[in-house]
Order: structure tokens, then C-alpha cells, then sequence
């Protein structure tokens, strides 16, 4: 009797649950899809620099955070992503190599070209484990940076290229004004659009494959990858696969930024994006598309606000007076965040909705990440 | 939540969202934004009596001590103006950001300020200027980059004050033939930084050698590189009579202490960024004060001018325990270019961006007081040729003594970066 009332209870505060989380879905969706009538251009390039970094930190959290593969090498598929749509869609007017292809077709092929780079790394992949798979990943970073500094044909050099902007049906993402609701729309605001889609896309498949049977074969090889093949994962299949989908995400990742830099210099795809990309997955919560979502927009919004209001920081003196210059405070306040969150919220960002979600605590901790999608 | 509901709330969000635009801030309303105060034009980055000028510098990342030192010269030079009645009865104001040499950040902070700002009167990282160099011929505010490279040459908004590197290298070589003994035939090497800057310079150093009839051997360095004894042993082997050094302070250190030890005595010289007054306190200090030379784009802090001593006594006065290096007069001077275009803007009546342009671009012989005249009416030549020649001496101020007069090597006239 009371199992039955305990029961229907249950059902009804799940669909009030449910129900509230779809409000709270219409409300975020109208909001993101406002703000590019609001926002000026500053915040829209904010935004969009989280949203490319979120598909990225979506990738590598596939590879680290679901599948337990260290990999330090992200950058590098960023880079290929990026310098890969400038080669292939630049049309060679500045004396650099260009295919002139299409703009959507060469986006495409930038992907697929990361991917393929990822495929030709995965028997190393295949084969090492832990922190030797993140040194030799370290390697790719290297021998990147020598080719974008070196490969001037290709990639122009220090100073970088152009990149060409985006046609997609019939519309062009750059400069050129176009006027919607007496908003003047220039490239921030027209990629803010294409931005929002593409990340929902690569959320929902990143979802997708960690909720299906793939994700769970991804997580056992973590957990255990002598029981996972006892148990018929092909273990190295997989192993190959996910390095190949996570550099496929990195390239849209690095197709998206170069969309929004509108310049690709190689300074930018170094170790320290590698790192901070490690960093996202962390601080947001290992193994899961929304820990990579927040994670991302907390390491790559954090830097450029603390620059912003660097002048309203406290404890902060003005340029050269001798105390905390702005800078330095912002980089204090960025380690010193990233510290908090990992030392209070071991699990991650996505810890925060996971716990009120949970009414017992404890029975979470020991599986912590994979399921909180 | 059925489908019908999710459906509703989405329209009626989308209908909320095409009402409200109309009282967006960002909604056009026919103003151009430029009004008239005093008859005296304005627009983008004047707010009531104030310009506002953008600062985009390093100051925590690789060039933190130039940032420092270009930053803190450039608020004096502002300080001193407000407090001389400002330009045009306005003051001025930088607005200063440190992108810690993130492209990310350097990005973000010119996309912040460039709305609020009239122009930028620093701008480090010659590979940021070209990220967003497309942004900022749309733009049109005035751009002074802190490098030297004959890359961010040709965009009449962005102005490179002084000669760039190329420039800079060939009058180096030509000091080392007039006055070191190089001579036609004779082997030259050229040590140089992958990127921009190191490249820029040897573009100078091979069209002197096609001049002059030298070879060049080159050693392509990285910024990570700090001993130069591979370098040194590979150039003393294959002969070379002189050393172009187009590095960091660290590596110019280096390569004339090892080229010392080993008996290796041959001039070297380097590129303004190649030294820093704190090197004479080093192993290396007597080395560099015996074989070593610097070119530079102006007299150094330490010249015997009016000007130059009165910027000695008045940094030391505000910034005591900061040392006195060369990019205290490159802001001074790149503050003093931006001033000197707002003043004339002032007396055209426009102090509008396009007026700002439009005055810099009649100046042809301004002089900060460090010796060399600088001609803007070209945007696609930098506005000198000259350089100076400078030795290492602990006894000078700032560390620098001169030792040839600015002059511009004849191999320099008609040469155009290519």
C-alpha cells in the first residue's frame, strides 16, 4: 500500500522534474538565441571562443575523460582543422596555397583531413597507454609547431594566413552587414548562429555515443581494459576509433576558431592549449558532454573576463606602481579557481546539477563520471 | 511536456525576442556617431572632454620588460600632456590591457576596446596586429604596433615608427664594412629568431650581401634557444668575418661570451631587440662592451639631448626601481607620434578617426628629441631609414653609448621589403 503511494509520488515529482527542466531549456535556448541582438561584439567573440573550445574539450573528453587515453596532442588537431579550411577554401590570392574550394565542402574535408591525421596516430595510439601515449602525443605538438612556423606555402609563416570566411546558403559569414530586426549583423553574430548548431550537434552525438553501447565499451577499457576484452570489446578498435572521432572534433573545433580569429597564427596552437584543454575536461567533469560544455566555457571565458575588469579587480595597482600589475592578478585568480573547483568539486562542474539530481549521495562516488551526460 | 507546449513556448519566446530587439542598444537609429563640440569634429573614442587611446601590451608573457617599459612611457607622456592642458582642451586617457602574448586574449581585448577607443597607441606581437589587421582597415582607427617587421607594412592605419628590421640589418652590415673591416667576398654570418622578427632581418641581411658582394650563413635559431656554442663553433668553421645577431638578449649574451672564450674575435652585432642593460652585470658584460654592437631605430635613453635627459629624470622620478631600456623611448616616442597627429588634427578641426588619419599622414619630419626625423605621409615605407649604432658600456645611462651618428646606408635607398 504505502510501496504504491511511495511509487506514484516518485512518478509525480519526476514529471515535475522533467517538466521544470523543459522550461528551463526554452529559457536558455531563447537567451542564446537573443544575445547576438544585444550583446556587443565582445561577448558574442567570447561566446564563440567557449563554444569552439566546447566542441573540443567534447572530443578529448570522448578520448581522456570516457575512454581514459591521455592525450596532449589536441592542439595539433586543432591546427590541422584550422590551416587544413585556409588551405583547402583559400583561393591563393595571397601567394599561399589554396584549393579554392567551396567554403562548406572545405570545412567538411578540414574535419575529415583532422580525422585522418588522428587515423594515421592511432596504431601509436592503439598500442600505448597512460603517460606514455601522453608523451608521445607531446611529440605531434612539436613537430606541429615546427610545420606551421617552417611549411610558409602552406601555412604563411609566423604571422599565419587568412581565413577565407564561410559561405552557406547563400549566406556570407564575414563583415559584410546584413540587417535583421535593425540590428546591424556582422561575422560575430552570424557565426553565433552557426556556432550554437554545431555545438549542439556534436553535444547530442557525443551524447549519443556515450549513453549507447559504445560509450559503455569506452568506459570498461577505462575502468578495466583486461576485463573489457575478456568480456568482447575489441579493445583496440576502439581504442583507434575514439582517437580518430576525438581529432575529428578537435578540427571543427579548430575549423570554428579559425572562423572567428579570422586569422590562423601558429603561436596559438601550442602546449599551452593542449593543457588547457585537459584543463576543461577536469574542472568540468571527466567523461561527460555537459562537464566538457562547462568546463570549456569556464577555462576560456574566465582569462578574458578577469582582462576585461582587470582594472576593477581588488588588491590591483595601476601599471608599474609596484604592486599586482592587472594581468598578473587575473592569471592569480584563473590558478586559483581551477584550484578550488578541482579541490571542492572533485567530480567536476557537472557535480553541482548531479548532486541535487541524486537524493543519495554516496552511492555516486565510486562510478564518478561516464553517466552524468 | 508534451510537443505542443515545447512549440508554444518556443514561439512565444521568438516573438518576445523580434518585440524586445526594438529596444536593443545595438539597434541602428541613423546616427553616425560623429557630433561637434566646439567646432571641433569628433567620433568613435572621444567622450565629452576625454580621448580615449587603446593599449594592447604584454606584461606577462615573453616581452613582459619591453611591455613594462613601452606602457609606462607612454603614461608619462600622457600624464605630462594632461597636465601641460591636454590636446584640444581634452585629456587623455589610455585604457591599457595585458594579453600576456595569448592570441586569444590580444584578440579579445582589441575586439573590447576598439569601440571605445580613438586608436592604439601600443600594440605588442606582430603576429596579433596581422590577426586582425583585416579588422582593422574596417575599423579605421590608428594602429602603432611595438615590432618592427616589414610585414605589417602597406595598411595606411597601421604605422611602423622607424625602420624595421630589414632596414635596421642593412645599416648594421654597412657599419661592419665602413668601420670593422668587412670587405667584399668576405663570409658574414647571421644567427636569427624562427618568426617574424628574425626573418624580417634577413631579408636585409641577403639583399646587402647581393649589394655588397658578401655570403650570408645562416643558423636559424628558436626563442627557447639559450647556448649559442653550437651556433658559434659552426660559423668560426666556416670563416665568417662578422656576426648579425637578430635574437633575444639571452642569446646575443651567449654567443659573444662563448665567441670570447674561444678566441673567436670578431665583431658582432645585433638588432635593437638583441640587448638589454641588464646583461652588462653578467659574465658576459666585458665581452659585449669589447665586441658588440646594436642598431637601433633612435638614440638611446642615454643620449646627450635635451629631451632625452629630461625623459631620464622624469621616468626615474616615477618609476625609480624600474631600469631604463630602449622601450622607454619607443613608447615615448610612439605616445609622442600619436600626440603630435592629435594636435594637428586638432588645428584641422576633426578629431574624428578619418581626421586623425588624415593629419598623421602630413607629418613628414617629426622628431621626439631622440635624433631621428620621422616622415608618415607613406604608408607604405616605414617612416625612417636611419639607425643608429650603439655599443654596450656599463658607465652610460641606460646602459648604451653611440658610436655612429643615424645615418641610412645607401644600400637602403630604393630597397622595398619583398
Amino acid at each position: 500500500m504505502s510501496d504504491v503511494l511511495a511509487r506514484s509520488a516518485r512518478s509525480a515529482g519526476r514529471t515535475l522534474l522533467t517538466r521544470r527542466r523543459a522550461y528551463a531549456w526554452a529559457a536558455a535556448t531563447a537567451v542564446l538565441l537573443a544575445m547576438p541582438f544585444y550583446l556587443d561584439r565582445f561577448w558574442l567573440q567570447a561566446g564563440l571562443f567557449a563554444m569552439a573550445a566546447a566542441i573540443g574539450a567534447i572530443g578529448i573528453n570522448l578520448l581522456t575523460g570516457a575512454t581514459g587515453q591521455l592525450s596532449m596532442g589536441h592542439a595539433f588537431f586543432l591546427a590541422i582543422g584550422a590551416y587544413g579550411y585556409c588551405v583547402l577554401a583559400g583561393d591563393g590570392g595571397d601567394g599561399l596555397t589554396g584549393l579554392g574550394l567551396p567554403t562548406w565542402i572545405a570545412a567538411t574535408l578540414a574535419v575529415g583531413l583532422a580525422g585522418l591525421a588522428g587515423g594515421l596516430f592511432s596504431p601509436i595510439a592503439g598500442r600505448l597507454r597512460g603517460a606514455y601515449l601522453g608523451i608521445a602525443t607531446l611529440a605531434l605538438i612539436f613537430i606541429g609547431q615546427h610545420v606551421l612556423f617552417n611549411a610558409h606555402d602552406l601555412t604563411g609563416g609566423s604571422n599565419g594566413r587568412d581565413v577565407p570566411p564561410l559561405h552557406l546558403f547563400g549566406l556570407t559569414f564575414d563583415e559584410s552587414e546584413a540587417v535583421v530586426a535593425a540590428v546591424p549583423f556582422g561575422a560575430a553574430e552570424k557565426l553565433w548562429y552557426a556556432g550554437l548548431v554545431l555545438l549542439l550537434a556534436c553535444g547530442l552525438f557525443a551524447r549519443g555515443v556515450l549513453r549507447g553501447r559504445p560509450g559503455r565499451a569506452m568506459n570498461a577499457i577505462r575502468d578495466h581494459r583486461v576485463a573489457a576484452g575478456v568480456i568482447g570489446v575489441p579493445v583496440a578498435r576502439y581504442r583507434a576509433g575514439v582517437f580518430v572521432l576525438s581529432s575529428m572534433y578537435a578540427g571543427l573545433a579548430g575549423v570554428l576558431l579559425a572562423l572567428v580569429f579570422q586569422r590562423t597564427v601558429p603561436d596559438y596552437f601550442g602546449m599551452t592549449l593542449s593543457l588547457e584543454y585537459l584543463a576543461m575536461i577536469v574542472i568540468g567533469g571527466l567523461g561527460s558532454v555537459s562537464g566538457a560544455v562547462a568546463g570549456a566555457a569556464l577555462v576560456s571565458l574566465l582569462p578574458q573576463l578577469l582582462t576585461r575588469y582587470s582594472d576593477a579587480l581588488p588588491l590591483v595597482s595601476a601599471p608599474g606602481s609596484g604592486g599586482v600589475a592587472p594581468g598578473e592578478a587575473s592569471r592569480y585568480l584563473y590558478g586559483a579557481a581551477v584550484v578550488a573547483v578541482v579541490l571542492f568539486l572533485p567530480g567536476g562542474l557537472v557535480r553541482i546539477t548531479a548532486r541535487r539530481g541524486t537524493p543519495t549521495p554516496g552511492t555516486s562516488s565510486g562510478t564518478s563520471s561516464g553517466e552524468t551526460a | 511536456m508534451n510537443t505542443l507546449t515545447r512549440a508554444t513556448a518556443a514561439a512565444t519566446a521568438l516573438a518576445a525576442l523580434l518585440a524586445l530587439t526594438a529596444c536593443s542598444s545595438k539597434a541602428k537609429d541613423g546616427d553616425d556617431g560623429s557630433k561637434s563640440a566646439g567646432g571641433v569634429k569628433t567620433g568613435e573614442g572621444v567622450s565629452g572632454k576625454t580621448i580615449n587611446l587603446g593599449v594592447l601590451t604584454d606584461m606577462t608573457g615573453v616581452y613582459a620588460t619591453l611591455g613594462k617599459s613601452v606602457t609606462q612611457a607612454q603614461q608619462l607622456y600622457v600624464d605630462q600632456t594632461n597636465a601641460d592642458g591636454g590636446i584640444c582642451g581634452h585629456k587623455l586617457k589610455l585604457t591599457v590591457r595585458d594579453h600576456g602574448y595569448d592570441p586569444q586574449k590580444a584578440v579579445a581585448a582589441y575586439t573590447e576596446l576598439e569601440p571605445k577607443v580613438l586608436g592604439f597607441a601600443q600594440f605588442i606581437g606582430s603576429p596579433f596586429v596581422a590577426a586582425v589587421e583585416r579588422r582593422i582597415e574596417g575599423d579605421r582607427g590608428l594602429v602603432l604596433p611595438q615590432a618592427w617587421s616589414s610585414n605589417l607594412l602597406g595598411n595606411t592605419y597601421v604605422r611602423v615608427i622607424g625602420s624595421t628590421y630589414d632596414l635596421e640589418t642593412i645599416n648594421a652590415i654597412d657599419f661592419l664594412m665602413k668601420e670593422k673591416g668587412l670587405k667584399k667576398g668576405d663570409k658574414i654570418g647571421h644567427v636569427y629568431f624562427e618568426g617574424d622578427y628574425g626573418e624580417s632581418a634577413l631579408k636585409g641581411s641577403r639583399h646587402m650581401a647581393e649589394e655588397a658582394g658578401l655570403t650570408v650563413v645562416e643558423q636559424k635559431i628558436k626563442p627557447t634557444d639559450n647556448d649559442m656554442t653550437a651556433q658559434v663553433s659552426a660559423l668560426k668553421k666556416a670563416g665568417v668575418k662578422g656576426i648579425v645577431i637578430s635574437a633575444g638578449p639571452r642569446q646575443a649574451a651567449s654567443l659573444v661570451g662563448v665567441a670570447a672564450a674561444g678566441r673567436f674575435d670578431v665583431p658582432v652585432i645585433g638588432n635593437n631587440s638583441a640587448f638589454a642593460p641588464q646583461l652588462l652585470a653578467t659574465q658576459s658584460g666585458p665581452a659585449l662592451q669589447k665586441n658588440y654592437y646594436v642598431a637601433s631605430p633612435t638614440l638611446p635613453i642615454g643620449a646627450d639631448t635635451e629631451a632625452a635627459k629630461k625623459l631620464v629624470a622624469d621616468y626615474k622620478k616615477a618609476h625609480p626601481k624600474d631600469s631604463l631600456d630602449n622601450g622607454v623611448v619607443a613608447g615615448w616616442t610612439a605616445a609622442a607620434v600619436f600626440g603630435e597627429a592629435l594636435k594637428k588634427a586638432c588645428a584641422d578641426k576633426d578629431l574624428t578617426r578619418a581626421g586623425v588619419d588624415k593629419a598623421l599622414l602630413t607629418i613628414d619630419a617629426f622628431d621626439s628629441g631622440f635624433g631621428v626625423p620621422q616622415d608618415f605621409t607613406d604608408p607604405s615605407s616605414p617612416s625612417s631609414r636611419q639607425s643608429v649604432i650603439l655599443r654596450p658600456s656599463a658607465k652610460a645611462t641606460g646602459g648604451m653609448k653611440v658610436v655612429r651618428e643615424p645615418q641610412a646606408a645607401k644600400a637602403t635607398e630604393g630597397y622595398t621589403a619583398g
